[in-house]
């Protein structure tokens, strides 16, 4: 299971300081970054994550400098707290990107717009993790953090919502996708960027296991209990559902994106229907089966005994 | 020491540098600069920049940002306000780099300003840089820990600290060529290109005196920069370490 107890310990643990969403960001975040010596520990949020083994891989020509966090661990915390996590800063930098970003685009001149905003120095946008100067790679944590930000607020939504237990799954689902596409409305004149920034090569996996999770978050709260094929199987039809809703949506030009909620509502019917013509069909084959079969048998006994 | 080493090395430092790294200083140059990640009205300080490579090369990447982003206008009074100061503490190793920005064309321009200074003192005001390099420089200070100190004075909120720093090896095999070619070639080349095998000899030496990375990122980190990393070039013969100012 996608959502694993592992993921709700994070979330339920971190409404400390900071966002809980920036202090996921390193979690899905692979070897790709040299590692990091920080001189604040933070060994109650990231129960594996200092001592993670792809964090010190070589497989580009960078090393990592762990830090030997059993000594110390108290003078550390002591001194941590007047001074603020660059983690912190990172987050509201690109907080404040992000309303830029319509103007700007889904770009470095947005994070720089953001820092200038927040008072820090712009070149903070350098120390976000990047590979060999790629610009994407930066797009890609300003992305990667406003779609971590909407699938929080999301189970935020569902974790409060108590009315959704009443609904058939068919009209959550629904609920479900049309609040969290709801969220990227703001930005729907970028969003094309925003897409094109997730489908990146170097990003496909990030945007794949956001999808999936976002996927499995939403199925979860409609009550599924599947643990078999299904599982996958309804998991690849809502994405299914999703992703074109989305692209249609880019499209929408309708007030309130009226056209956008009308075809999602079909296709939400749709796939319901589809699984009842699914297990109709099923049953169809399996009898007929049954009919051929008894008669093929007759047949064949016949020409036996013959 | 060091002053007289430079002052003989300043003509020829270019030249020797090329040999004694098959040319790939200008690789690790332009390294250090993309991890910068240089923008329009950035301020920046060089120190130990004397012949201006990392200079130059941070102007060429905030100009040509500056293309990309011609339709902003904002940008443009941007453009005006970088300023790249370049400070050493050897006026001859200042003069060559500003022969070379004549010979670039750079002259006239009013973004790069030559300092001489000291990195263990310098005369710039506190938060008032957006980053910080120092470019094989830092082996040659008497006091580390002052310089680091001083780094995190001067820059601002946010700022980084940059250092692109020979360093050691670790690699088995790699280790003993490396040493070999330290102690044997680099001061037989020093003596036939510049005429100076003593310079080369303190130079060879000076990286193996030099603390190893982990202690100098620790150091770094003793000074108050937070995300200290640092990223091995060429297994260990090169490494540049980074740390962000809060």
């Amino acid at each position: 299971m996608y959502r694993t107890v592992v993921n709700r310990i994070l979330l339920t643990k971190n409404t400390g300081g900071g966002r809980r969403c920036l202090l996921r960001f390193p979690d899905l975040r692979t070897a790709v970054s040299s590692s990091r010596f920080s001189t604040t520990t933070e060994p109650q949020t990231f129960p594996n994550r200092p001592l993670n083994p792809a964090d010190s891989s070589t497989s580009s020509s960078s090393t990592s400098f762990q830090t030997s966090s059993a000594a110390g661990d108290i003078p550390r915390q002591e001194r941590k707290n007047p001074r603020a996590e660059y983690q912190g800063e990172q987050a509201r930098v690109l907080q404040a990107s992000l309303r830029h970003v319509l103007r700007l685009g889904w770009s470095e001149e947005a994070m720089i717009a953001g820092a200038k905003e927040v008072g820090i120095s712009p070149s903070i946008v350098g120390s976000f993790p990047r590979k060999e100067a790629a610009l994407v790679e930066v797009l890609l944590g300003l992305n990667k953090f406003f779609m971590d930000d909407c699938l929080q607020r999301l189970i935020d939504r569902i974790d409060s919502g108590e009315e959704l237990q009443d609904l058939i799954p068919s009209q959550c689902i629904y609920k479900l996708v049309r609040f969290r596409l709801e969220m990227q409305a703001p930005y729907i004149s970028k969003w094309p960027q925003a897409l094109s920034i997730q489908a990146h090569p170097l990003n496909v996996s990030t945007s794949f296991k956001q999808r999936a999770m976002l996927v499995d978050e939403i199925w979860h709260a409609a009550g599924d209990e599947a643990s078999d094929l299904d599982w996958y199987v309804k998991r690849t039809v809502l994405g299914g559902i999703y992703s074109t809703t989305e692209i249609y949506m880019l499209t929408d030009s309708s007030p309130e994106f009226r056209d956008t909620w009308l075809f999602l509502d079909n296709r939400v019917k749709d796939a319901f229907d589809l699984k009842k013509t699914i297990q109709e069909a099923t049953y169809l084959a399996e009898a007929v089966g049954a009919g051929m079969g008894s008669s093929l048998q007759g047949f064949v006994g016949k020409v036996i005994q013959r | 020491m060091v002053g007289k080493v430079f002052s003989n090395v300043a003509s020829n430092y270019d030249l020797m540098n090329d040999f004694m790294s098959g040319g790939l200083h200008r690789l690790w140059k332009d390294r250090l600069v993309s991890k910068l990640s240089p923008f329009p009205g950035m301020k920046h300080l060089d120190v130990a920049g004397g012949t201006g490579d990392v200079a130059f090369r941070i102007l060429e990447s905030v100009n040509s940002i500056k293309r990309r982003a011609l339709q902003d206008p904002l940008n443009d009074d941007l453009q005006e306000e970088t300023r790249i100061y370049v400070c050493d503490i050897n006026p001859n190793m200042l003069d060559v780099g500003k022969n070379r920005a004549l010979e670039k064309g750079l002259g006239e321009d009013k973004s790069l300003v030559w300092v001489q200074g000291d990195a263990e003192a310098l005369s710039f005001e506190d938060n008032s840089m957006d980053g910080y390099t120092i470019a094989f420089g830092i082996r040659n200070v008497t006091h580390i820990e002052k310089v680091l100190s001083e780094a995190y004075r001067v820059l601002k909120r946010g700022g980084r600290f940059l250092c692109l720093e020979l360093s050691h090896v670790d690699i088995p095999v790699f280790k003993e060529l490396y040493d070999f070619y330290s102690f044997s070639v680099i001061p037989r080349l020093g003596e036939i290109v510049a005429g100076d095998r003593e310079s080369y000899q303190y130079l060879v030496e000076s990286i193996r005196r030099f603390p190893p990375q982990e202690k100098f990122a620790s150091m770094i980190a003793d000074a108050g920069f937070q995300k200290v990393e640092y990223e091995n070039l060429v297994g260990g013969v090169v490494a540049i370490h980074s740390g962000l100012k809060i």
